[in-house]
């Protein structure tokens, strides 16, 4: 599949309504059409094939699924493995864990991209700060708003589109060359990477005792079959039930000690 | 610094002397719809590392200087001031501190004594505990539900898992940043203690914990894959080592194993998640290339 300059454009502009900070669409932006389950899906609109976006873009999410975005240092950008990944896996026309392979460097390397556009902005704060001792509120919000959003424009549509425009032949014949066993072993890395998000996930809410609710889960999906969802509820229950429980537990306990 | 922050001082001194005795000032709801929406959207417009949210904080009340101090430049300057420190929390539900700090605001116009280091401290005080809580509810329980309902739907080739987990994301989201900013513009300062330090909201934050945790180990035994076809010769007949002898034991051992190790290395060994990535990786490499998992 080819990638014209139009097409490279518009998914440069699917990055960008993505990066964290673009207001357009509430914090929405960055959190739904960051994820490559959407993005995937419209980038594959762009490029005229939907259901195929939509199916790489899901394998992709995979490894993001639980991806924590918090205090402005994340390890990895969703944004990028989503767009230009997905554009790429699309061209070159490779099966959704191969997808994943080829997305998650490309999400390491889209913190860069986060690294400029948080440090470009210092200067615009510095410059509000002037205002502020000026009494000047409509330069503060023109400042605000409008040279952050040019940056992250800028920083944000161009790699994006030259990495779709270029990089679809270069990544096409690699793919070509590879055929084969290290086809097979990409894949086989495309199938464990998900592990890193979620190992993320539970090393962000982990608390004693929270890794047998894990393991919990897991079994219950491997051996009763059951989907994601039955077990969020059937979760979210005895979970609701237990909190309660210990609470209870824990003012009766408190309760003795007075007497 | 100091005499900067002292003149501050005075100036609202004089001021809270002054407005006390003229007609009040008040935020019709409007404003305070007009503040919450700007926040809403605005809040990261210009994060940045050295003050994060602090001009979001700005921006979203920017309406207010001229509103609350009519004709005072004095007091408008040192509005702005005071709204430009470093400020970071998680923009839905630490909503409910720009709504308190609204409040604050419309009260010290009206000559209550609230100092610049009181709403300071609220600010820098309460943004890490609502940045924790929103993180964990939302980022941690909330949306991997979502994504994996979606992923879900999606992967088996239907296009509205997209749309299923965008709407309802946003849906709930900004609900949540709704009621919380209301809750904090109108409960004020005992309000928002109140979230903090009751039985609920630790109990909710313990349940939604242990629901993200169960969620993972169904996404895990869903999404990661590891399965080997590799078969071990038995004079005739042939042994499947996944069918006859893993799967015997423990269905799904390799992930959760593979799993187990990745928290390993990143929690308890503190490897950066690049390194780990880069672990997995070669741990790929080499199952493939022996052929133990294809």
């Amino acid at each position: 599949m080819e990638i014209s300059v139009l097409q490279a454009f518009l998914i440069g502009i699917v990055y960008y309504l993505g990066i964290n900070g673009t207001p357009w669409l509430t914090c929405m932006g960055s959190t739904i059409i960051q994820k490559p389950l959407v993005s995937g899906l419209i980038v594959g609109i762009i490029l005229g094939d939907p259901l195929a976006g939509a199916i790489i873009g899901a394998a992709i999410n995979l490894p993001f699924i639980a991806y924590i975005s918090a205090g402005g240092a994340p390890p990895t950008d969703p944004g990028l493995a989503g767009t230009l990944g997905t554009a790429l896996a699309l061209a070159a026309g490779v099966s959704p864990a191969v997808a994943i392979t080829i997305a998650v460097p490309l999400g390491l390397l889209g913190t860069i991209i986060w690294v400029v556009h948080m440090t470009v902005d210092v200067f615009f704060v510095h410059m509000i700060d002037k205002c502020a001792l000026n009494g000047d509120m409509k330069k503060a919000c023109f400042l605000h708003v409008v040279p952050p959003q040019i940056i992250a424009f800028i920083i944000g549509v161009i790699p994006v589109a030259l990495g779709c425009y270029y990089g679809a032949g270069v990544v096409s014949n690699i793919i070509a060359t590879l055929d084969g066993t290290p086809l097979k072993v990409l894949e086989v890395i495309g199938g464990i990477l998900p592990a890193i998000g979620i190992a993320m996930n539970l090393r962000a809410i982990s608390k004693p005792g929270i890794l047998l609710w894990f393991i919990l889960g897991f079994v219950v999906t491997v051996y009763l079959g059951l989907t994601t969802m039955p077990v969020a509820i059937i979760a979210g229950i005895v979970a609701y039930l237990y909190t309660g429980l210990t609470a209870n537990a824990a003012t009766v306990s408190a309760a003795d000690d007075d007497f | 610094m100091l005499p900067q922050y002292l003149q501050l001082m005075m100036t609202f001194n004089n001021k809270g002397e002054n407005i006390n005795m003229e007609n009040k000032v008040s935020l019709s709801k409007k404003d305070v719809l007009s503040a919450f929406w700007k926040w809403t959207f605005f809040s990261h417009a210009n994060y940045n590392y050295e003050r994060l949210q602090a001009s979001g904080v700005l921006f979203s009340m920017s309406h207010l200087p001229k509103k609350l101090y009519p004709g005072d430049e004095k007091a408008q300057k040192a509005f702005m001031q005071r709204h430009m420190q470093f400020y970071n929390t998680e923009p839905h539900f630490g909503g409910i501190i720009n709504g308190m700090v609204l409040s604050m605001e419309e009260a010290r116009a009206n000559g209550a004594d609230i100092p610049d280091d009181a709403i300071n401290s609220v600010k820098t005080g309460l943004m890490g505990p609502f940045a924790g809580i929103g993180d964990t509810l939302w980022q941690g329980t909330l949306q991997p539900i979502l994504l994996a309902v979606g992923i879900g739907i999606a992967s088996a080739g239907n296009m509205l898992g997209a749309a299923v987990f965008g709407v309802t994301e946003a849906i709930i989201m900004l609900t949540i940043a709704y009621i919380m900013y209301m809750r904090g513009y109108k409960t004020g300062k005992e309000g928002v203690q109140a979230i903090l330090s009751g039985g609920k909201m630790k109990q909710l934050i313990a349940a939604a914990s242990i629901m993200g945790a169960t969620v993972l180990g169904s996404l895990t035994a869903s999404y990661v894959k590891a399965q080997s076809t590799m078969n071990i010769p038995l004079g005739q007949a042939q042994l499947s080592l996944q069918t006859d002898i893993l799967d015997k034991l423990f269905k799904g051992m390799i992930p959760l194993g593979i799993t187990l190790l990745t928290l390993y290395l990143l929690k308890d060994k503190q490897l950066k998640s690049t390194t780990v990535m880069g672990i997995l990786v070669i741990i790929g490499i080499i199952l493939g290339v022996t052929g133990i998992v294809g």
